[in-house]
Order: C-alpha cells, then sequence, then structure tokens
C-alpha cells in the first residue's frame, strides 16, 4: 500500500476536516455502488478507505506518524458491494423501477424497440398464436375478430401487404404480469392461405390469363381480376403465350404507400376438344417466312 | 437465499429500531413471500451506512441517492437485456 497521505492527496499536517474532505472526494467517484459501471473502482476504493481508516482515527494517525506502526492490514474487509446483486439478470424486482427510461419506450425508434424488448423480461410473458388469413385481406388489409385459447375475443386488424409469417403483437393481451408490472404481449403469426388465380410475388401480383385464339391473334378487351377488382385489360394484336403484360399499381401496398404491378402472364388456350374447322383454316394458313418459333435455338 | 433477521442485523451491524426505519423509509424492502432479507439487502445496507456514516449524507440525502442508485441498475438491467437480445438476433 502507498503511503495513506498519497492516496488522500493531504499533508501529513491536514487536519481532520481536511482529510474527511479528501476522503469524501475520493470515495464519491470510486466507491463501487457509485460508480457501478467502473470495473476499478473497487480496488481504488479499498485503498482510500483503508487510509482513511487509518488518518481518521486520531490515536492510529498518531502512531502511524511515529512510526510505531506501517500502513498495512488497514483494509476494510468486505465481500460484496450492492452493485454486485442489482441490475443483472437476477436482480431483485424489489428495488427496480423504470421511472429512469419509461419515456423511451413511447418513442419510435430503435432506442425505444431495445427498451420494449429489454423491459418485456418483467412483464407479463408474451402470448404465441397463430392466424390463418385469406389472401385478399392479408393484401388490402382487414379486420378479424378471433377467440383466444383463454376465452377472450380480441379484434385484429391486418395491415395492408400483410406476409406470410408476419408477426402482428397486440400489446397488453399476454399473460399477467406477475408483480406489478405490465401484461405481456399476444404475438399473432400470420399464415397466409393461397388464392385460387392470385400468386404473391413480393409486392407484385401473377395471375395467369387464359384468352381464346381470336383474343390472341385480333387483339381484345379482356376482363381481368386484379386485388383491387376487375379491370380491362387490353391485349395487344398478336400476343403468343407466355406473354407478360404489367398492371401498374395493382400490386401489394407497400410500407411507403406505394403499390406493386399485377403482372398478367397470357395463356394461349385452344378449344377443349380437336376442331375440324379450326384444323383445315390452320392447315390452310401459308404461313410466312419469318414465322419460325424455334429459329433462335442452337 | 435469505438471512435470519439476526444473521442480517449482525452482519450489517444494525440495530432492529434502525432497521425498522429504513423500512419504513422504503429503503430497504422485505421479500414480499417470506418478508426476509437476502444478501442483496445486506449488501445494500452497507451501502446506506458508507452514505451516512463515512460520507456524511442526511437521511433525504440517502433517500434520493438510493432512487437514483435504482433507477442506474434498473436502466443497466435494461441496456444489458437489450443488447443481448440485440446480439441474439
Amino acid at each position: 500500500m502507498k503511503d495513506p497521505y498519497d492516496i488522500l492527496g493531504v499533508s501529513r499536517s491536514a487536519s481532520a476536516d481536511d482529510i474527511r474532505k479528501a476522503y469524501r472526494k475520493l470515495a464519491k467517484q470510486s466507491h463501487p455502488d457509485l460508480n457501478p459501471g467502473d470495473k476499478d473502482a473497487e480496488s481504488r476504493f479499498k485503498e482510500a478507505s483503508a487510509a482513511y481508516d487509518l488518518l481518521s482515527d486520531s490515536e492510529k494517525r498518531r502512531r502511524f506518524d511515529a512510526g510505531e506502526i506501517d500502513e498495512q492490514g488497514a483494509e476494510r474487509q468486505r465481500e460484496h458491494y450492492y452493485r454486485d446483486f442489482a441490475g443483472g439478470a437476477n436482480a431483485d424486482p424489489r428495488y427496480y423501477t423504470a421511472s429512469g427510461f419509461a419515456d423511451f419506450g413511447d418513442a419510435d425508434d430503435v432506442l425505444a424497440e431495445l427498451f420494449a424488448r429489454a423491459g418485456r423480461r418483467r412483464r407479463g410473458g408474451d402470448l404465441h398464436f397463430r392466424l390463418r388469413v385469406n389472401f385478399l385481406d392479408a393484401v388490402n388489409g382487414g379486420k378479424e375478430r378471433v377467440t383466444l385459447p383463454d376465452g377472450r375475443t380480441v379484434d385484429i386488424t391486418i395491415p395492408p401487404g400483410a406476409e406470410e409469417g408476419q408477426v402482428l403483437r397486440l400489446r397488453g393481451q399476454g399473460e399477467a404480469a406477475p408483480q406489478q408490472g405490465e401484461a405481456g404481449d399476444a404475438l399473432i403469426e400470420l399464415s397466409v392461405a393461397a388464392h385460387p388465380l392470385f400468386e404473391r410475388r413480393g409486392h407484385d401480383i401473377v395471375l395467369e390469363l387464359p384468352i381464346t385464339l381470336a383474343e390472341a391473334v385480333a387483339g381484345a378487351k379482356v376482363k381481368t381480376p386484379t386485388v383491387h377488382g376487375a379491370v380491362m385489360l387490353a391485349v395487344p394484336k398478336n400476343s403468343s403465350s407466355g406473354a407478360v403484360l404489367r398492371l401498374r399499381g395493382k400490386g401489394v401496398r407497400r410500407s411507403d404507400g406505394s403499390f406493386g404491378d399485377q403482372l398478367v402472364k397470357l395463356k394461349l388456350v385452344l378449344p377443349p376438344t380437336p376442331d375440324a374447322e379450326l384444323e383445315a383454316f390452320a392447315n390452310s394458313w401459308s404461313g410466312r417466312a419469318d414465322y419460325q418459333p424455334r429459329k433462335d435455338w442452337p | 437465499m435469505t438471512l435470519a433477521i439476526s444473521e442480517f442485523l449482525a452482519r450489517a451491524e444494525l440495530d432492529e429500531a434502525t432497521l425498522e426505519v429504513w423500512v419504513t423509509e422504503g429503503w430497504l424492502i422485505p421479500d414480499q413471500g417470506s418478508g426476509a432479507f437476502g444478501e442483496g439487502d445486506l449488501a445494500r445496507a452497507r451501502l446506506i451506512k458508507d452514505l451516512m456514516k463515512d460520507l456524511g449524507v442526511n437521511a433525504e440525502g440517502v433517500d434520493i441517492i438510493l432512487h437514483l442508485v435504482d433507477q442506474i441498475h434498473s436502466l443497466r438491467g435494461a441496456l444489458h437485456a437489450a443488447s443481448r437480445a440485440h446480439e441474439g438476433e
């Protein structure tokens, strides 16, 4: 141990009052419980306390000054500080208070999200459910009234553009807190049912549109379903099977409020059974030089 | 882990009347089930003694300091949990 006067930063002639002041100043900066994040605090505090114990006792100080005792063995024995029990995962909820950061949970930012998750430890448990929603409700949004396993009925708002596996959080609808904390949340994982016509690809909707030979050759306005209702789609003259037409803005709503597109893939469909007249007509057509659909093949 | 009240008083170097005052002030809160104190409460009692004896803090000051210390630890706990949750993603 260093010289106790050096540790406290006082002269050998310092008064008891000076020594006390010097110690209090050091203790404020080094007491482990007043500086819970400072790992070195404990050793500095021990040193300062030992020096103070020696110099604050006038008899011990006199004997030290006279060289009768040295600075050894004066350290206080202390197994633990309060900080060793507080704030960790096993911290006692009796002394817990959110009053230092409760307002973070109100803001809509990264910290709020982190604190909301951190605070959840002391709240009631979250309950997990799965909800199957139909395709169009997931695309356009909707309301669903569901009965939870414990008998409560809740109205769930499905946001437009909801995706497979998306989790909706119903605040406070989970388990009650063990003590006076907030109830947990109900977490509802969505599973989106398939649609007979539409297929979702990100924010676009894909639809296969069957067309007749006449529509493919001559072009036509064809009534085409979209997730927002039917529209008349102009199929251009001379459209081949597999051609894709784009209906802008007829897809799924994005979080920024814009919409994806609907992609319409044409599918030329011949009559269900062979037709003699059509066969004769096709054979009678002389064709033309540039009509070679496989000409690019290697 | 809970301590017998006699052990708690002996190790904290406290008398029963003082303990009663500290509990009334809300500085120490016994376990709600058993009514007993644990090692954490013992360390907290030593902090209170440090404040009052060596650091010259009066009762009003102790009250405020404990409230702030509790806030700091709750905040630290929340930050730890948040950073763990963040790492776990």
